[in-house]
């Protein structure tokens, strides 16, 4: 019975269940450039957290992948994978890096 | 009785963030050094539902538990269909956004605009936020 429990739990534990909160996309230009992606995320007890800042890493991302050239088609997904008590709150982010001549 | 008077600072202390939407716009590093900015604008509301919940649990053992329980049906009723957080009493707290941007942004030339619709939640009230931060070409 206890072994049954325990099986039961840990399936709990590692399924997860996405909901996908919001989506948006900025113009895609017609010379597109290099893909560039970034992922953030933090995890949060019974939805109690105090902060949404863990978005802004994705940010720092992008733009670290593409230094002194400007991204487009800026493609931002929210969403929430819900754990046993615990949630993933994610920002998947990805765009085209246009570089400057100079910098190709 | 001891118990909700306990129970009821600390509810009113404690606040929680939740997100409801983030949108990040394009990002131009090509034509200048960037200077992050932000305005962050908030509307206290009063969560009606929570509110007579709780007013429900505690008179539950009364004579008004009937009438909250109706009071509470009409206002679900009036709230029905697709919506964002909390519903606020003013539709226009959001409106200056833009002009408090470009004060901050002499040149401006604004890029990396993140848009969050964010709130604070302390049990029953809440503030219903409209974040934006951005970078300003200088």
């Amino acid at each position: 019975m206890i072994r049954k429990f325990c099986l039961l739990l840990i399936v709990l534990t590692l399924s997860g269940c996405v909901g996908l909160n919001t989506v948006s996309m900025t113009q895609i230009p017609k010379d597109k450039g290099q893909l560039v992606e970034a992922n953030a995320h933090d995890w949060v007890f019974l939805n109690f957290t105090t902060q949404n800042d863990f978005a802004d890493k994705a940010v720092e991302s992008l733009k670290a992948q593409c230094v002194d050239g400007k991204i487009s088609g800026v493609f931002t997904k929210h969403q929430t994978t819900s754990y046993l008590l615990v949630f993933k709150r994610e920002s998947i982010v990805s765009g085209y890096c246009d570089l400057p001549q100079g910098k190709l | 009785m001891k118990k909700y008077l306990l129970l009821t600072p600390i509810l009113l202390l404690s606040a929680c963030a939740r997100m409801d939407h983030i949108q990040i716009g394009d990002i131009d590093q090509s034509q200048g050094k960037l200077t992050p900015i932000s305005v962050k604008v908030s509307e206290n509301t009063v969560d009606v539902d929570t509110a007579l919940a709780v007013t429900d649990a505690i008179v539950t053992n009364g004579s008004g538990s009937d009438e909250v329980e109706a009071l509470r049906t009409i206002w679900a009723l009036m709230n029905m269909g697709p919506r964002t957080g909390n519903p606020v009493f003013n539709d226009t707290y959001a409106q200056d956004v833009l002009n408090q941007l470009h004060a901050q942004c002499r040149s401006g030339r604004i890029t990396a605009i993140r848009s969050v619709r964010e709130a604070n939640d302390y049990a029953i009230t809440s503030g219903e936020i409209i974040r934006i931060d951005a970078d300003c070409i200088m």
